[in-house]
């Protein structure tokens, strides 16, 4: 055997023993740099609240889940830090089932329940049929409600019935507020002529329609009027029928009645009553997602470009390195505005976009290390040995490049996610998941700041901050323990 | 009375690894108008012990004990303010190790020599500049390079330059570490012609350190060998180089069996040198000494005088190495 | 190689990269999936309309000579009209460009001074409180995100406490008087100047201190210890002075920065200039405009890239007067 066949085994083998003894030796070093450690614990926390989301928090803000509390809805803790939501009311989710209604009053009509195929049970109110001038038959259904907070901005309802009835028949039916005073508010109403099938009615607080039928105005605030005071409130479904030819019935399905809160959750609510903490903790997935994919694949960009312009030199060398220069002096991140703008509103865009305008860093110092890793002996031997140039830069140069690659890895993360939030803020996220830049763009352009909402500002802000934190600090400590050399560039 | 005398100095650095003993109880003179050379290898306190004669030491450094004192001035203890304007440069002045970098690139040459004078002496700038310009072609460089840069200077050009602005304040004493090193072989011997020009023409003191002893044989009249922050040896040149009585000074000594011949790098003694967070117990070198006994490796030696003409050893084995014969075989 | 030289290659650097961003510009709008001209033309217009923009932008003509008019129009700033106000772009840019300067100017400025002179009071105290400042300014500004720290800015001196106006340049109607309406402009410059100032000046007073530090610990500088000159010449004269051209570099290659920071800044600010006209426009899909605001945003870049590259030709003698290039 020739003495550089020798050489260049000697040096394949190189390669690979350097590596496995290094993760061990890496990571004694790493565990006694505390900037190192804090890092790590905070990114551990973020992986694990990313992976835990669904257990964090019942909702799912990939689903349009509107109105879970009252828009601009404060935390609940605010109860207890923020004077003016001292008392105010959390929201209140109510299913009135059938067999919870009171009878108040009747005439000539009864109350029955039945079983309606999938709507379950079903209250079925009988009117008798109208006799010569004898009036109409009548039924007055109530159920009470306590409500013990200030006064609610919203309330809300729904009710889902269905009349059967001859075409002749004329069904009546409204719903009251009764309030603790005795007060009545006439909120809702409809009339059937003849038969109907099932009919859902919502009943809104904020619609024209029941302001109008309160003879408020359009700036009047019935959930403010109505629940004014504190005490037991009740709701009264008031029924009646004329029917000449024959009986007619009316059938009751569950109903729904909510005060939406004024506060709610850990973190509150957003503009369209969205919860705000379970955007917080999803933000987390999607920042990890995108900073880690941008970065790695920016990385392995620039590291391949690193490694070709180093190694082969040259005109390629020359070429590369003025591209490198030219991507540099543009201007990123208007240069991502248009181009998101123009690709669409995509988190893959986006991530691509980050990916081709992060790679010059690393290509530069992959070069450099690539450079002077050529001159090494065991580059020169597996030379001599008839090595491909790319079979080289795979198994000599890329392992020797890796420490280096790894540090610019963690360290590009930060500034993928801060560009990603950027993008978000400026509106040009994608508008079907959330971001922590979404949350911030959402909280400037819908009423946080009039409100004073901070806690829909803070967090998100706080936790794009800490997670590029974290990323800085690993970064650098992984740059002091592979690349000493390089210590005291940063 | 000496012009410089240095009594038991102590300088160490404050490390995370402890107390790095770089000058450990050092004592020497310097005449007027002599030249000490020192010598010993990389690593053991010649730098440490020449930046603690002018207090230059960083932030670590510490003065533990002894004395420095110039025609009898206790050094030390002057305030910071009175040593800068009186001492520095005025009457000690240092051609540092790294004298490559020692000129500020931004500067021009002859602008960094001004400044030296006109800090120390109440002349007006021109007179400054004159004789900046003559002091540059002293060193043989046209004072026309006057206004160049460093980067336009070659590196022996630089060192002269260097030299050259040690001179600027007329010193009563140049420490020169290393002044050649980083020149070729060429160059070295152009700074040093010029530097033992000066020395006759000025009737400079000196204080030379070298890895070099060659070079050491050429320009000084005496020599102190140093070994791990202190000094084993101390004598003329002539007594030191003709019968040294240290095992590591024969070590060194040699290399050289004609002292005026060229120069060769000095002869590394088999070895490592010690580190000087946790020297050696007892003689500091005995663990690389062929004659090292019991006694050695427990009782440090003191520093006793043979043979007249303050020739002294720090040696138990004095009476062995007088014998002459090469314990280096 | 001389400083003409130097100059000359750095020039055709500068040219070659305003070419690649003029055709990246012009790429971008036309071939780019979808109907050129519904970039280029409104849709809204008039069939006749249409045809006589067509004719103009030369949509009928092949894309080489479509390229050539491209860049003669650009060059001679004709930018075409915006699709929202039918006015000339580049006069809508006009307008706005002062707004953009005055306030990147005044931020540049104090982020600058204020960086430099924390940084260096910082390398001179080692060890003290001023080290700690330094080395938390700097992570802030590294890692706080600008938009969210002038978001809470905004909040609490906008919203919480009253002090400073929430949006504008200035207030609507200005205030009468010349004075008045100076101090009506600086009021409302406090806010997005001073934001970009406190998140950017820790970094620049980290680099300062470490730049510093590494100076003071050079040959020369123990040198001028040892010649004996006052502490105040060799920080000022020695360490300063020679760690002046890469902060003076960086001073200029920071500009780029602040120039692209403008986007958020004025869009949160809603600051009347062209970062947030260049934000508008796309999110209008007015294109002309946003093609017009994104060419001066480039142009500016690549000018202040040059001026970085000249500054340190002219600070470093290594250049000025020969011998190597940088780095
Ligand atoms: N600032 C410092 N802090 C801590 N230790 C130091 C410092 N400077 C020097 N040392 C240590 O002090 C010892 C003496 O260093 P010094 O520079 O005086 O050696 P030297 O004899 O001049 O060596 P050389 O011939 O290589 O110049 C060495 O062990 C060195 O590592
Ligand atoms: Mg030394």
């Amino acid at each position: 055997m020739s003495g550089e066949t020798v050489a260049a085994q000697a040096a394949v083998q190189s390669a690979p023993r350097r590596k496995r003894s290094g993760i061990a030796d890496f990571w004694a070093q790493y565990r006694r740099r505390p900037y190192g450690l804090v890092g790590l614990v905070m990114l551990a926390l973020y992986i694990a609240v990313a992976l835990a989301a669904p257990l964090l928090t019942p909702y799912d803000p990939r689903k349009t889940e509107f109105f879970l509390a009252d828009r601009l809805a404060a935390p609940i803790w605010a109860r207890f830090v923020i004077p003016r939501f001292r008392n105010a009311p959390p929201t209140s989710r109510y299913t009135i089932h059938p067999d919870q209604w009171k009878v108040e009053r009747q005439e000539r009509a009864s109350l029955s329940f039945e079983e309606a195929g999938d709507r379950g049970e079903t209250a079925v109110i009988r009117f008798e049929p109208s006799s010569e001038g004898g009036g109409g038959a009548r039924s007055e259904l109530s159920w009470r409600v306590h409500y013990g907070f200030n006064p609610p901005n919203t309330f809300e309802g729904k009710v889902t019935y269905r009349v059967e009835a001859p075409p002749d028949a004329m069904t009546q039916l409204s719903l009251a507020i009764v309030d603790p005073e005795g007060k009545e508010y006439d909120i809702w109403g409809t009339a059937v002529y003849g038969e109907q099938d099932w009919t859902t009615a919502g009943l809104d607080s904020r619609d024209l329609q029941m302001k109008t039928r309160l003879n408020m105005t359009i700036f009047d605030d019935p959930a403010k009027v109505i629940f004014a005071t504190k005490g037991d409130y009740r709701l009264v479904l008031k029924a009646s029928s004329e029917s000449p030819s024959a009986e007619a019935r009316l059938f009751l399905a569950p109903a729904k009645f909510n005060i939406l809160g004024i506060l709610h959750g850990l973190l509150g609510a957003d503009h369209m009553g969205s919860d705000l903490w379970a955007q917080l903790v999803y933000g987390a997935r999607i920042s990890l997602i995108i900073g880690i994919s941008a970065a790695v694949i920016g990385v392995a960009l620039g590291t391949t470009i690193g490694i070709i312009s180093g190694f082969l030199g040259g005109p390629v060398d020359e070429f590369l390195m003025r591209v490198a220069d030219v991507f540099l002096s543009v201007p990123t991140l208007p240069v991502l505005i248009i181009l998101s703008a123009f690709l669409g509103k995509n988190m893959w865009n986006i991530v691509l976009l980050v990916a081709a305008f992060s790679w010059m860093g690393s290509s530069r110092v992959v070069r450099s290390q690539t450079l002077s890793l050529k001159e090494r002996a065991f580059v020169e031997a597996a030379k001599a040995a008839g090595a491909s140039d790319a079979y080289i830069m795979v198994v000599h140069i890329l392992p020797n490049v890796l420490p280096l690659v790894v540090a610019n890895m963690v360290l590009m993360m930060p500034v993928a996610i801060l560009y990603e939030a950027s993008l978000s803020f400026l509106g040009l996220g994608d508008p079907r998941i959330p971001t922590w830049g979404r949350m911030l763009q959402n909280a400037r352009a819908f009423g946080a700041f009039t409100e004073l909402a901070w806690w829909w500002l803070v967090p998100p802000g706080l936790a794009i901050t800490l997670l590029s934190l974290s990323f800085t600090f690993i970064g650098n400590t992984v740059n002091e323990v592979l690349n000493p050399r390089y210590r005291e560039r940063s | 009375m000496a012009l410089l005398e240095v009594k038991d100095l102590k300088m160490y650095y404050q490390t995370l690894r402890g107390q790095v003993k770089a000058v450990d109880s050092v004592s020497f003179e310097i005449e007027k108008g002599k030249a000490l050379g020192i010598a010993g290898e990389s690593g053991c306190g010649k730098s440490s012990m020449a930046i603690t004669v002018l207090r230059l030491l960083p932030g670590n450094g510490h003065i533990l004990g002894g004395e420095v004192r110039m025609d009898g001035l206790d050094l030390l203890s002057m305030s910071e303010e009175a040593f800068r304007k009186a001492i520095r440069w005025s009457r000690i002045s240092m051609i540092f190790q790294g004298a490559m970098n020692a000129l500020n690139p931004v500067h021009r040459v002859g602008n960094q020599i001004v400044e030296a004078i006109l800090t120390h002496e109440d002349v007006s700038r021109q007179e400054a500049v004159d004789r900046a310009r003559r002091l540059l072609d002293m060193v043989g460089i046209s004072p026309r390079r006057f206004n160049d840069y460093p980067h336009e200077f070659s590196g022996g050009m630089k060192q002269r330059a260097v030299i050259a602005m040690a001179l600027a304040c007329n010193p009563d004493l140049v420490i020169a570490d290393e002044p050649t090193t980083a020149l070729d072989v060429m160059v070295q011997a152009q700074v040093l012609r010029a530097i033992q020009d000066l020395r006759e023409k000025l009737a400079l003191s000196m204080m030379l350190i070298t890895h070099d002893l060659s070079v050491i044989a050429q320009t000084c009249d005496d020599v102190a060998i140093m070994y791990a922050g202190r000094i084993v040896e101390y004598g003329t040149a002539t007594e030191v180089y003709k019968k040294p009585l240290h095992p590591y000074s024969m070590g060194l000594v040699s290399a050289f069996p004609n002292i005026a011949a060229d120069k060769s790098p000095v002869r590394s003694v088999p070895g490592f040198p010690p580190n000087l967070v946790s020297p050696p117990e007892g003689c500091r070198f005995h663990p690389r000494c062929p004659l090292a006994d019991d006694r050695c490796k427990t009782e440090e030696p003191a520093s006793i005088e043979v043979g007249g003409n303050h020739h002294s050893v720090a040696c138990h084995k004095v009476d062995v190495t007088a014998g002459g014969i090469d314990i280096w075989v | 190689m001389g400083f003409r030289t130097y100059l000359i290659r750095r020039i055709v650097y500068a040219l070659i990269v305003l070419f690649v961003i003029l055709t990246f510009n012009f790429a971008v709008f036309r071939l780019m999936p979808g109907d050129a001209e519904k970039m280029i033309i409104d849709p809204r217009f008039s069939p006749e309309a249409r045809m006589a923009l067509r004719k103009q932008f030369g949509l009928d003509d092949p894309p080489l000579v479509q390229y050539w008019k491209y860049i003669t129009s650009l060059l001679r700033f004709d930018l075409g009209q915006s699709f929202a106000t039918r006015r000339p772009v580049a006069s809508e840019l006009a307008e706005r460009l002062p707004n953009t300067i005055v306030l990147f100017l005044t931020a540049f400025t104090l982020t600058m001074i204020i960086g430099t002179a924390v940084g260096v009071y910082a390398a001179q105290h080692r060890g003290t409180f001023a080290e700690t400042f330094v080395t938390g300014a700097g992570l802030f500004t590294y890692a706080v995100p600008t938009f969210f720290f002038q978001l809470l800015l905004l909040m609490l001196f906008g919203y919480y406490i009253r002090i400073f106006p929430i949006h504008g340049t200035m207030s609507a109607p200005p205030p009468d008087g010349a004075f008045l309406r100076f101090l009506d402009r600086v009021h409302h410059l406090i806010l997005p100047a001073g934001s970009n100032v406190i998140i950017g000046f820790g970094s620049w007073a980290l680099y300062t201190r470490n730049t510093m530090l590494e100076a003071l610990g050079q040959d020369y500088i123990i040198t001028a210890r040892a010649k004996g000159l006052p502490r105040r010449d060799i920080l000022y004269h020695h360490a300063l002075r020679s760690v002046l051209p890469p902060i003076v570099t960086l001073i200029f290659l920071s500009l780029p920065g602040l120039v692209t920071g403008a986007v958020i800044t004025e869009t949160i600010f809603s600051w009347h200039g062209v970062g947030r006209y260049l934000m508008d426009a796309v999110l209008q899909q007015d294109y002309p405009a946003a093609q017009g605001a994104f060419y001066l945003i480039a142009l500016a870049v690549i000018i202040s890239n040059f001026m970085a590259d000249l500054v340190y030709g002219l600070v470093d003698p290594r250049i000025r007067v020969g011998a190597g290039e940088r780095r």
